[in-house]
């Protein structure tokens, strides 16, 4: 009879296995979906600001301002990185200037709230990705190739965009 | 939109996690939401409407203070159901990482789920052994905020990630109009402190020392002392000539709390470590208080630097007494830092942050993807 208790158990250890890779599938599938929800988000708040940017450019007759943010709408997709950063850089300065003369009447409040969307956006994409990353490095991920259907996403490496934490 | 917010701490007892929570979702109304409050308490507990009850909490030691806590399989059904009943476009829990509610929420939402990580505990073991049980709750979370820096830093430390930085909010007007208790500060002067006196770490034997040092001197000056717990454990110390100027009102009710604030014109706050933000202390500048605070990093923080607020050596009830003395003397520079404060709280002013809080909310609704595999409750 012991050839029996030991096919049952076999058994049950595989039901048990089975459900958990199921599990871990979906777990996988989950974290990627949404590492590629967060990308396309990240994408139109980035677009948002940049457009933004534009528009403060046109009020202010800034044409370094103008200049950054037609390069990080049109900015391929291998240079969007350094082209969101030089944005970044010249709307850091922009606020500097009108944030020192009258803090309570500054011009790009628009462009402040748009730019606290994108860091947020960006910060939520960086988790997204990092979960879904470190999912994809477990040994039983990888043995199985729960992932062969997701392309491997990537973290968007840019400067904290944020120009006024308060 | 419809919001499920997830308290883990009873309502029945007051705390900062209850305290912000109850804020959040009365001012989230306000503007025009539907909220609902999920957290642990008595079927016939009295609950602001908007409150579900899911049942009776246990006392658990946590975090070095007592929690009340509600776990086990019966909570993990009342929360799947008030998932369902409520249909939310996003799950706002509270402390996920605290065994309860927070957690069987973030587990079972369908919903876009944010969490807001209060605690700045220190590195411990346990955290970091359960760091990979949590993983798949953590993963649940769309968006992640923190209250302070150092709660901050824990969840980037200790959890992996990181986390959007909103601090505790406080309703600035509801502070500034309430009115001081019949007959106080009184013309001898009123230094005030609240919280839980017995608990060694919230700092009340520093007060006790220097306030026994100072009424010696000043034969009118009193103390309002407001929190649970038996004032006779911890008026023994205190001379029998004094022990009738501290005066105890128990536990306040929130309006209690805020009189009590505009009733003296010290607020002090003695702790010797542990907290992460340091609620009251907005709460008294919001109240237009002067504060006193120990030199802790949370509290250095809330009171721009000691600008708003006058610090002292944290633990050391000799410079809490020098510090008291000379501000009771100077009534020029308690308006000062009056008038600093009122501008210090205006940044945590909750319509200000349950703005912040929304877009929170509407970066996870963005980025929620429908879920495309089977989920937690299909494997369990």
């Amino acid at each position: 009879m012991p050839a029996m208790w030991w096919l049952a158990g076999a058994a049950v250890l595989v039901v048990l296995l089975g459900l958990y890779v199921f599990w871990m599938s979906g777990r996988v599938d989950r974290c990627h979906a949404r590492a590629s929800a967060a990308q396309a988000a990240l994408d139109a708040h980035l677009v948002r600001r940049a457009a933004a940017a534009l528009a403060l450019a046109g009020t202010s007759g800034d044409e370094q301002l103008r200049w950054a943010a037609r390069v990080a709408l049109d900015a391929a997709h291998d240079e969007r990185e350094a082209a969101e950063n030089d944005l970044t850089r010249v709307l850091r300065e922009h606020h500097k200037k009108v944030a020192g003369s009258d803090p309570d009447h500054a011009d790009d409040a628009d462009v402040v709230a748009a730019s606290r969307r994108a860091a947020l956006a960006r910060q939520v994409h960086n988790d997204l990705v990092r979960d879904a990353l470190s999912l994809r490095r477990r040994r039983l991920v990888r043995l199985l190739r729960l992932a062969r259907r997701h392309a491997r996403p990537a973290y968007f490496d840019i400067d904290d965009p944020v120009l006024d934490r308060a | 939109m419809r919001i499920g917010i997830v308290c883990p701490y009873s309502f029945e007892v007051p705390g900062g996690v209850q305290n912000h929570v109850r804020d959040l979702a009365e001012t989230l109304i306000e503007m025009g939401h539907e909220v609902s409050v999920l957290a642990p308490a008595d079927e016939d507990a009295e609950l602001p409407p908007y409150v579900v009850a899911a049942g009776r909490a246990v006392p658990v030691p946590y975090n070095g203070s007592v929690a009340r806590l509600q776990f086990g399989p019966i909570a993990a059904m009342r929360t799947r159901r008030w998932l369902q009943a409520g249909d939310f476009d996003v799950v706002h829990v509270h402390e996920p990482v605290s065994p309860g509610l927070s957690m069987y929420a973030a587990m079972y939402s369908d919903a876009p789920v944010v969490a807001t990580f209060h605690t700045a505990t220190p590195r411990s073991r346990a955290m970091a052994a359960a760091q990979g049980i949590l993983q798949p709750v953590l993963e649940k979370i769309t968006g992640r905020i923190a209250v302070s820096e150092l709660a901050r830093k824990v969840q980037v430390e200790h959890l992996g990630g990181s986390a959007w930085e909103i601090p505790n909010g406080v309703s600035v007007a509801k502070f500034a109009e309430a009115e001081p208790l019949p007959g106080w500060p009184g013309a001898g002067g009123a230094i005030g402190f609240l919280g839980r006196f017995t608990e060694p770490r919230k700092g009340f034997p520093l007060l006790r020392e220097a306030f026994v040092a100072l009424a010696a001197r000043r034969r009118d000056l009193r103390l309002l002392v407001a929190g649970p717990g038996d004032p006779d454990d911890v008026l023994e110390q205190v001379p029998a000539g004094v022990r009738e100027r501290v005066v105890f009102l128990g536990l306040v009710s929130e309006e209690d709390k805020r009189r009590m604030l505009r009733s003296v014109d010290l607020y002090v706050a003695p702790n010797t470590g542990g907290e992460s933000f340091g609620m009251i202390l907005t709460e008294a500048m919001a109240a237009g208080t002067p504060v006193v605070a120990s030199d802790l990093e949370a509290f250095r923080a809330v009171l721009d630097g000691g600008r708003a607020g006058a610090l002292f050596r944290t633990g050391d009830s000799t410079d809490l007494c020098e510090v008291l003395a000379g501000l009771l003397d100077d009534a020029a520079a308690r308006a000062e830092l009056v008038a600093r404060a009122a501008r210090a709280v205006s940044r945590f002013d909750w319509p200000v942050l349950a703005k912040r809080v929304l877009e929170v909310y509407a970066t996870a609704i963005e980025v929620h993807a429908v879920d495309t595999g089977p989920d937690w409750r299909s494997s369990s």
